[in-house]
């Protein structure tokens, strides 16, 4: 099978920072706040607090989710290798959710990875995701399955990964 | 007389009377520039006194600015950031737009960044026990309300109904308390600033009551003294006036004897000829003698004047070359010998042997020399012995000189008109009071022709003893010349 590139330009700069890259592409950095404790979660785990399953940390701190706009790359990659829903399909949940009560809060969205990176730095309990590029000491960037996001093992890319 | 004589080049040599002398004549001549010196050194004196005032003025004023009108100002600045880190934060609540309340955050940490670095350079500043204790409160108050903000901001940003909620009460049970003790903090602040730039201004104040009141009186002073310097220097040259008035008066009068006396003998003796009163050939030539006699003193008298007069008006050309000064003497010798004969005096001479040459005009210096000794002769009292003496010596800045000087035994000279003897028209009392007759030009002239010759003319004298003047000439030049003030005095 050919391998499928999403080739969407970005609309805004870089932190500055060295892209955190493995050989298949940029990698996607989940970010908290620095007084959050969480340092390491597993994928599966970071799609329960994605969907909006889980609604505190262990510090007890409300989970605030920030997402970025509909059709952004980085949002892209997050619904596809985080919730493994497509925008109708992540929307659709937490609409439900809300409805049912099974969700408590439904993600805030920003435009650009300033904003996201600004609302974790200001928002305790706040988790969202940017470029790896776009990190800064500003926020906190958290494990995924215990690999950190310049491991060539780290799940979340910002490309979909090339399938056979 | 001997001692003062004999001490004449010890008197010369002595520095406290020859300095105190020369201050006293430098005093008198030139009184009113020495006044109008000493109003130059009062204006210089009260513009450097003004100056320092104003710059005292200045650097109190500029203290004041720098430390209570610009700390007011910073007060502001911090009040305003204060309220701008509040205002930001409460913004956020009006929007539910997450990237509008990420600004409204970011304006807030910007301004509490400012508040919390202002009151740092506060802290950092030299400051009384009671500011930086207010400084200190300022600080872990505004601490605590920025640790509210944070959390109503989270809330704020976290967007649901109930975090809403949540920032609303914590703002309103904790952030207004909090801000508003920051807020009195920075008040207090503020009027302990009020209070230093009171102070400071009430010192400012009578600082400026002082500088006004002492240039007011320094001011006062200076018109006070310089009125009197003008008065004075009016005065003095009033009195001058009046003074050579009084002279030329007394000269005219003096003059009017001197040629009336002998007028009248001449005009006597030529009437009894004419009336055939006289007869004899003994007779004649006896009245002969006497119009001979004065008419030469006729003449003497009016080429003095003359020659005073052109002297006096720079008309005089001097050709100045070296001199033997065994000549000149000779010279004023041969010329005063029928005077000295006359009235019965004797004239000792004495000139050092290798005597160098003196730089002079020949007839300016006999006429220098010759008045000399007629005065000699005219106040050498009862005791008729004049003495002329030539010898080597040095002048004032070292240089050779020769010092010829004319000795009589006679009246001498009081040591309060030694300076005026000099003047032209000045006749002393004593002298006119003994019937002594004369002009009050004789010194004059020979004091101008010794300056004309670059030389001058010094005395010594006692009264009762005698006096001795003597003509200080350069010595050495040898071929021809015209002085150059010669040519100057000739030229003008």
């Amino acid at each position: 099978m050919v391998a499928v590139l999403l080739l969407q330009a970005r609309p805004y700069g870089a932190a500055g920072a060295k892209p955190a890259t493995t050989p298949g592409g940029e990698n996607l950095a989940i970010i908290v706040n620095q007084s959050n404790p969480i340092d390491d979660l597993s994928l599966k785990e970071l799609r329960t607090v994605f969907l909006g399953e889980r609604s505190h940390w262990p510090n007890g701190r409300r989970i605030t989710l920030v997402m970025m706009d509909q059709g952004l790359v980085e949002r892209n990659a997050a619904l596809r290798d985080v919730c493994h829903m497509s925008e109708t399909e992540f929307g659709r949940h937490f609409l439900q959710g809300l409805f049912t009560g099974e969700v408590f809060v439904s993600p805030k969205t920003l435009s650009t990875p300033t904003g996201v990176r600004k609302f974790v730095f200001n928002v305790p309990g706040a988790i969202g995701y940017v470029r790896a590029s776009d990190v800064d000491e500003t926020v906190k960037v958290i494990r995924i399955n215990g690999h950190r996001v310049d491991d060539p093992e780290y799940p979340l890319r910002l490309e979909a990964r090339a399938t056979k | 007389m001997s001692q003062v004589v004999n001490d004449e080049r010890a008197a010369q040599g002595s520095w406290g009377g020859h300095l105190a002398k020369s201050v006293s004549g430098l005093v008198a001549r030139h009184s009113s520039s020495l006044l109008l010196f000493m109003v130059l050194c009062v204006v210089v004196g009260v513009g450097a006194f003004m100056i320092g005032d104003l710059h005292t003025a200045s650097v109190q004023v500029e203290k004041m600015y720098a430390g209570s009108v610009q700390g007011l100002r910073r007060i502001g600045e911090l009040q305003y950031e204060a309220q701008e880190t509040r205002r930001s934060t409460l913004y956020a609540l009006t929007t539910n737009d997450s990237n509008l309340q990420v600004e409204y955050a970011d304006q807030s940490r910007e301004a509490d960044k400012l508040v919390a670095d202002g009151i740092a350079q506060y802290l950092a500043e030299e400051r009384a026990p009671r500011e930086i204790e207010v400084g200190k409160r300022l600080q872990r108050d505004w601490a605590a309300y920025l640790k509210v903000r944070d959390e109503v901001l989270a809330s704020i940003l976290e967007g649901s109904p109930r975090s809403i909620k949540e920032a609303v009460d914590l703002d309103l049970s904790g952030g207004v308390p909090s801000f508003d003790r920051v807020r009195q903090d920075l008040e207090e602040v503020k009027r302990l600033y009020d209070e230093q730039a009171t102070e400071q201004r009430t010192l400012v104040d009578a600082s400026s009551r002082r500088s006004v009141i002492r240039l007011m009186g320094v001011l006062v002073f200076t018109l006070m003294f310089a009125s009197a310097s003008v008065w004075a220097i009016q005065r003095s040259k009033m009195q001058n006036a009046m003074r050579l008035a009084k002279l030329q008066m007394d000269f005219v009068a003096s003059v009017s004897h001197e040629l009336r006396t002998p007028l009248a003998v001449i005009s006597a003796s030529a009437q009894n000829i004419a009336d055939g009163v006289v007869d004899e050939r003994k007779q004649l030539a006896k009245y002969g003698s006497v119009i001979r006699h004065h008419s030469r003193q006729l003449t003497e008298l009016v080429n003095q004047i003359l020659l005073f007069a052109s002297t006096h008006e720079g008309r005089n050309r001097y050709v100045v070359r070296p001199l033997q000064v065994q000549e000149v003497i000779g010279a004023v010798l041969k010329n005063t010998r029928e005077l000295a004969e006359e009235a019965g005096f004797a004239v000792e001479e004495h000139v050092d042997a290798k005597l160098p040459p003196v730089m002079g005009d020949f007839s300016a210096v006999s006429q220098c020399l010759q008045n000399l000794v007629v005065n000699a002769v005219k106040y050498g009292g009862t005791n008729p012995k004049i003495a002329i003496r030539a010898f080597g010596g040095n002048g004032e800045a070292g240089e050779k000189e020769v010092h010829i000087s004319v000795e009589d035994h006679g009246i001498g000279i009081d040591s309060t008109e030694l300076e005026q003897i000099f003047e032209p028209f000045y006749r002393s009392p004593v002298v006119t009071a003994a019937q002594i007759h004369g002009t009050g030009l004789g010194l004059p002239l020979a004091k101008s022709i010794a300056e004309a010759m670059h030389g001058r003319i010094s005395v010594v004298s006692k009264v009762g003893v005698g006096s001795r003047f003597t003509l200080h000439l350069p010595a050495g030049k040898v071929e021809q010349t015209e002085t150059p003030e010669a040519q100057r005095v000739g030229q003008s």
